[in-house]
């Protein structure tokens, strides 16, 4: 019985357009693959046309200037640096917190699911209200100084800790509770429980979640403008306070200039940006592999 | 020659609106095993939880009546839900070991409480807890390795080593040995067996053999309720209750 069925021609035909179908699913896939790679391989080769001979030690080492030749990318480099900094030791702390307290401890109740949807929506408000909002608080009612790194960092950081404390509450909810119930079954406390044995394990999904945020934030323009990060610099910033650009924003900066030589430079400066991208991933990846345990 | 350890009087759980424990009460003596019995969903587990303050951490989940461990209520203002816990530790289900090594498995109990002042301490600590828990000598020459890479059984009876290293008093076990093969399920009976000289040990079981082989209390739960409780011998040859009596005749369950 079971063995005509498994033999007649019309087993044989849809067993052919399942094959058919598998084949199909691998095809488009691969396609929507080799897509987005060919825009980004032709981003770089026209990147790398333009700039590649722009790169030079004056240009890494040099401030901005209005004459192309002796304008560099050090000062925007720098700014950036340290606007990360002040980002990442704000945002990743307050995010990591902020995700294991609504994730481990915070009482399930009405006040709470307000906080957690203020903080989804959070991570969805366009970047230019965040500027807007730096503007106001941070330099007009704070009095910090203006076009710093300071400023905008802080501002970067109200827009990446969202994006660390969703993905930290779904890394700590992936850590199974029979670990919880262990460590508390031994007398753990819930705060021991919690950083002993959940964070460890939640930690790579924290970092990755911490690397897209900060590599958002790297790129990060529009917030930027608002606070007047888009002055002209000449001296590299010498602390987080001093007035400064960043990568970006001298992107958009020269690609704005009339001066045709600036294309170079514009490219040269795309192609800092994506090394200062690609050593920033890298070490996030280092240290999620370093941190990952195995079961 | 058996003292009462736990003492459980009129006690009801809750989660939410929903009551999974009525009005059980029972006493839980020293030195011996008390296996819980029943059909699934009737509360055994909910109740064994209640015994050292697990259910604490379900949201929702709430006990009332009184729980006794040697006369002191464990569910009164001025008990440490820590403290207890460390006297009244628990074996889960799924063998639950920390992703760490055996050492720092075993390790992890007494450096939170403070139990040992010295490596040598601790070391000694160990070697007494992986011996009372038959580990010993699997694992002697390697005890740096990951304790997730043991067999389940391994896992499991490391678990219950884990669980003795902090000295507690009562040890509760969730159906510890439902995970494991038959093989791995005798050797965890005859640790306990051997371990219920010096605790209190209450065993959740959905095998009556089990229950009928380590036992020597057993205490069936049904819907919520207990049915019965008494020697263990008495229970599968004379059961009193007529629901008893068809459950380990196999009528449901």
């Amino acid at each position: 019985m079971s063995n005509s069925t498994f033999s007649s021609p019309a087993f044989a035909k849809r067993l052919a357009q399942r094959h058919a179908a598998e084949r199909r699913f691998k095809l488009i896939g691969l396609g929507a693959i080799v897509i987005s790679l060919a825009f980004l391989a032709l981003l770089l080769v026209i990147m790398m046309r333009n700039g590649l001979g722009g790169l030079n030690w004056n240009f890494l080492s040099g401030s901005d200037s209005t004459d192309p030749h002796i304008a560099g990318i050090w000062s925007a480099a720098k700014g950036s640096i340290l606007t990360m900094l002040v980002t990442l030791l704000l945002s990743f702390p307050m995010g990591v917190l902020a995700a294991i307290y609504l994730e481990e401890f915070a009482p399930r109740s009405r006040w709470i699911e307000l906080v957690e949807v203020s903080i989804n929506n959070l991570a969805a408000v366009p970047s230019i209200i965040f500027g807007l909002l730096g503007l106001a608080v941070f330099i007009n009612t704070f009095n910090m100084p203006r076009s710093s790194p300071l400023v905008g960092g802080l501002t970067l950081a109200l827009m990446t800790m969202p994006v660390i404390v969703i993905s930290g509450r779904n890394a700590i909810k992936a850590v199974p509770p029979s670990i919880r119930d262990a460590a508390l079954a031994v007398g753990a406390s819930k705060v021991q429980a919690v950083f002993h044995h959940v964070l460890p394990l939640a930690l790579p999904g924290i970092l990755t979640g911490t690397i897209i945020g900060m590599a958002r934030a790297l790129g990060e323009t529009a917030p930027l403008l608002m606070i007047g990060m888009r002055a002209f610099i000449v001296t590299p910033p010498d602390g987080i306070t001093a007035p400064s650009s960043v990568l970006p924003m001298q992107i958009f900066l020269w690609s704005d200039e009339i001066d045709k030589a600036f294309v170079q430079n514009t490219s040269a400066a795309i192609i800092v940006l994506l090394v200062f991208l690609l050593v920033m991933n890298g070490l996030a990846i280092y240290l999620r592999n370093k941190f990952e345990v195995r079961w | 020659m058996t003292e009462t350890k736990l003492t459980a009087r009129n006690v009801d759980v809750f989660y939410g609106p929903k009551k999974a424990i009525d009005n059980v009460s029972i006493d839980i003596d020293n030195g011996i095993v008390t296996a819980f019995i029943g059909p699934s969903g009737c509360g055994k587990s909910t109740f064994l939880r209640s015994l050292n303050r697990m259910n604490d951490t379900i949201a929702g989940a709430r006990v009332t009546g009184e729980i006794l461990l040697d006369g002191e209520d464990i569910y009164a203002p001025s008990m440490d839900p820590v403290a207890l816990r460390a006297r009244v530790g628990m074996v889960f289900q799924k063998p639950n070991p920390f992703p760490k090594s055996i050492y720092e498995n075993i390790a992890y109990g007494p450096r939170i409480h403070g139990l040992a002042s010295s490596k040598a301490e601790m070391d000694a600590i160990i070697e007494s807890s992986l011996t009372k828990a038959g580990l010993w000598d699997e694992v002697k020459d390697r005890l740096s390795d990951a304790g997730t890479a043991l067999s389940g059984g391994q896992q499991q009876r490391l678990c219950i080593a884990r669980a003795i290293a902090v000295s507690p008093e009562v040890i509760l076990m969730d159906e510890p040995c439902s995970a494991l093969d038959p093989i791995a399920t005798a050797k965890i009976e005859e640790l306990i067996d051997e371990l219920k000289e010096n605790y209190a040990i209450v065993i959740v079981t959905h095998s009556m053999q089990q229950a009928a082989r380590v036992s020597q209390r057993t205490a069936f739960f049904h819907l919520g309720n207990l049915v019965e409780y008494g020697e263990t011998s008495e229970i599968f040859t004379n059961p009193r209750e007529e629901k008893t009596k068809d459950y380990i005749t196999g009528r449901y369950g």
